[in-house]
């Protein structure tokens, strides 16, 4: 059950059982408005900053759902990068944006976040494809394992796209946004275990 | 009765402990109970439903932290964020080993003990089990059989709630069941498949676990949220403190106190008994003396030998009750690392509602009916799933069409990893390290365990088992694993102090007594002569009440 439960650690069990848990769950939102309070970043600086909401909301854009800008997924991002990274992975994304727009100047003439929504998605295309490449030339699996634990040994996961692609997917989908109205679940499952239901819409099923 | 001064003692509040102070106080002994560490309140500590927004890094723990305060703890996969708290910290707690012996020394130290996080899985031993070192000449006899445990699995299972499903296999006794949990469509194809291709041989059964299907004993059903390790606040699964603890305090005759803890036991050689404990507050720091006629370790198997081996007295000069030097040796833990994992085809239209917290069981199936070429076997406990949003870090894509595919889960894949039983190896041992010590200047433990050239035997075997498995249930993609965790991260230590027939070479007797000393007993892993395969706890449970019951009748016959 090891690897399952490593799964669901990011999966992020959770719910309130309305007869005890009131404690619970206040201390869950006194923890987001805290959070929350703390607009002010800590690592990226504005401009930085503006780089990581574009990007995000390219990959997880509001759509009938909100986005990862409305997640503050860049808030979630300058947190990991600030207290989280380990030895030069905070440096290597960092300089994966520069390197970014870099790029977008020497293709467009201007920084990413100033360039259109199609010169934009032109130079992202290519950052995914490069990574696709990578991944296929280093012949690494396609894990199905958790993106918790996070390690920085291989091309791929030093690669500055993987893992401006996977802060931005643990940002949003472990957010309050992202797991309940975009994935349409409960905080937690609350009832008896179905073992095997119909998958009938997307995101319905375990919203009942 | 003088201050400080009870009927009986026990040493630890986790799972043997809590059912020690159950059973002795509800026999109306006046009972303390000593943990070494601090109170858990439910109502504040219990997590499960803090969702990931709740805390600080969504679930990716907070890394810094815990590679300087947990940097073994955090191994564990219960070890999470928000379940870190649980664990000890490693600096205050630190214990060595050998360069070449690493040995991963999971603990929790509270009211409670490891049974608020433990894995929950219950299977009943069998006499394949307690015949195995007598038939093959290992270790010890056993100087129980199945027999002798049976009405006390009954007993503690009655009380403790275990759900499962009834099998009729001789290897792997059925218990009291509650209902049993559902396994969803994947994991049904697998069973059948195996049920096709080893008739009468292998099977696959839903988890045996301490978790409630339905009300039981003023204790909730389970509501599926699936975080078992963060606590219960419905009580829904078994640990000392969510059950046995509140009976025990329900007696008026229990006391328990917490910030204590226990780094010598004082013997009269006059009598040859123990007379009481001593203690280090750890608030405080100061020490006191607690005196009583019967004392039961329940410390946990490291910790009790931890103890006995600091409580040496000129008669016992190398360990207290350890005339047979035996005390901290035979150490095993079950050994993982091996199994295989596959996805399976189909079933794209169905999915599972609610976290079960459990997975399936694969009993032992090497040396029941044919023989392999090691000794003893391995059971498997695993599940299936449907991938989630996860996978999309490593997919292709980016954009609304992108979230959009987030939306639906994606194939199902069938995990299962084995455990494999340890043989008994006197050469697996602690000892005291005296040139350190621990936060509160107890001489900490060297432990000197590695695996040996049957346990990599069944380790191999497992993998490529588990491989035939999946491929018959048609699975793809499978990718077998093989390599041993360092033992102690399976958290089913035990040995150390184990019971047997003769004083020549066991600790304790078939009632978990010391040879050497009518008076003390140990009930928790460190009695056990072998392992089996399969979870040990609720084989501890049943012991310490049947050592209990035992204890009591001794005590009113005046033989102790």
């Amino acid at each position: 059950m090891k690897r399952r439960d490593a799964l669901k650690l990011i999966a992020g069990a959770a719910a309130v059982p309305a007869l005890y848990s009131h404690d619970l769950f206040a201390l869950g939102r006194e923890i987001h408005q805290q959070l929350g309070s703390t607009a002010a970043l800590k690592t990226l600086n504005p401009h930085q900053n503006a780089t990581v909401i574009a990007i995000s909301e390219m990959i997880i854009p509001a759509t009938d759902t909100p986005g990862a800008k409305a997640a503050r997924v860049n808030e979630f991002i300058d947190l990991i990068l600030t207290d989280w990274c380990m030895g030069e992975d905070c440096q290597r994304f960092l300089q994966g944006l520069e390197e970014t727009n870099e790029r977008s100047r020497k293709m467009f003439g201007r920084e990413f976040v100033n360039c259109s929504a199609q010169q934009q998605t032109q130079l992202l295309t290519a950052l995914d494809e490069e990574l696709t490449e990578l991944r296929e030339a280093s012949g690494e699996e396609r894990e199905h394992a958790s993106p918790a634990v996070q390690e920085t040994e291989t091309p791929v996961q030093r690669n500055f796209f993987y893992m401006m692609k996977r802060l931005t997917l643990i940002g949003y989908y472990t957010s309050e946004i992202g797991w309940t109205q975009e994935l349409g679940r409960p905080p937690v499952h609350m009832g008896p275990y179905q073992a095997c239901v119909p998958l009938t819409e997307p995101g319905k099923t375990n919203a009942s | 009765m003088p201050a400080n001064t009870y009927d009986a003692i026990v040493v630890g509040s986790g799972m043997t402990g809590g059912w020690a102070a159950k059973e002795l106080g509800e026999k109306g002994l006046n009972t303390l109970v000593l943990e070494a560490g601090r109170s858990i309140d439910p109502a504040k500590d219990y997590c499960e439903h803090v969702p990931a927004w709740g805390v600080k890094f969504r679930g990716l723990t907070d890394r810094r932290q815990e590679l300087k305060t947990q940097p073994i703890q955090r191994t564990c996969y219960a070890c999470d964020e928000w379940a870190a708290k649980f664990f000890v910290n490693d600096l205050e707690n630190p214990y060595t080993t050998p360069p070449d012996k690493p040995f991963s020394y999971i603990r929790g130290r509270h009211v409670g003990g490891r049974s608020i996080m433990w894995g929950r899985q219950t299977y009943r031993w069998s006499d394949l089990d307690f015949e195995a070192n007598a038939r093959e000449g290992i270790g010890v006899d056993w100087p129980i059989r199945y027999a002798d445990i049976a009405p006390w699995y009954d007993y503690v299972e009655e009380f403790a709630g275990i759900s499962g499903q009834a099998e009729g296999l001789p290897q792997l006794p059925d218990g009291r069941f509650l209902p049993a949990m559902q396994m969803n469509c994947a994991e049904l194809a697998v069973k059948n498949a195996i049920a096709k291709h080893w008739p009468g041989e292998r099977m696959m059964t839903i988890g045996r676990c301490a978790v409630l299907t339905r009300p039981h004993k003023g204790r909730m059903a389970c509501h599926y949220c699936g975080a078992c390790h963060r606590g219960c606040m419905s009580r829904a699964y078994f640990s000392s403190l969510n059950a046995t603890l509140p009976a025990a305090l329900a007696t008026n005759k229990v006391t328990l106190r917490p910030y204590s803890i226990v780094h010598g036991l004082d013997y009269d050689d006059s009598t040859r008994r123990v007379t009481g404990v001593r203690v280090i507050d750890t608030q405080t720091r100061q020490t006191t003396e607690y005196r009583a006629k019967v004392i039961f370790l329940c410390a946990s198997t490291l910790e009790s030998a931890r103890i006995l081996l600091l409580s040496s007295t000129p008669q016992f000069p190398n360990g207290l009750a350890n005339s047979s030097g035996e005390l901290g040796h035979n150490l095993m833990d079950h050994v993982t690392g091996s199994g295989a994992s596959g996805m399976m085809p189909g079933y794209e239209d169905k999915i599972d509602v609610g976290d079960r917290p459990n997975g399936i069981y694969i009993p032992r199936f090497r040396n029941v009916k044919t023989k392999s070429q090691f000794l003893r076997g391995y059971g498997y406990q695993g599940g299936a799933g449907r991938s989630d949003w996860e996978r999309g870090v490593s997919l292709a894509g980016f954009g609304a069409e992108f979230k959009r595919s987030m939306k639906n889960p994606g194939p199902w894949y069938f995990d299962m990893g084995s455990f494999s039983e340890c043989l008994p190896v006197h050469n697996n041992y602690v000892e005291l390290d005296r040139s350190r010590t621990d936060a509160w200047g107890v001489p900490v433990l060297k432990i000197n365990c590695a695996y040996g050239p049957n346990e990599k035997m069944l380790l191999q075997d497992a993998a490529i088992a588990a491989a035939e498995m999946l491929a018959a249930a048609g699975a793809r993609d499978i990718q077998t694993f093989v390599e041993a965790d360092a033992p102690g991260l399976a958290i089913h230590e035990m040995g150390t102090a184990r019971m047997g027939h003769d004083p020549k070479t066991s600790v304790l007797n078939a009632h978990n007594q010391a040879h050497d000393i009518k008076n003390l007993f140990v009930t928790d892993g460190a009695c056990m002569a072998s392992s089996s395969c399969v979870n040990p706890s609720i084989t501890y449970m049943a012991l310490t009440a049947r050592a209990c019951h035992y204890a009591v009748e001794q005590m009113k016959r005046g033989e102790i």
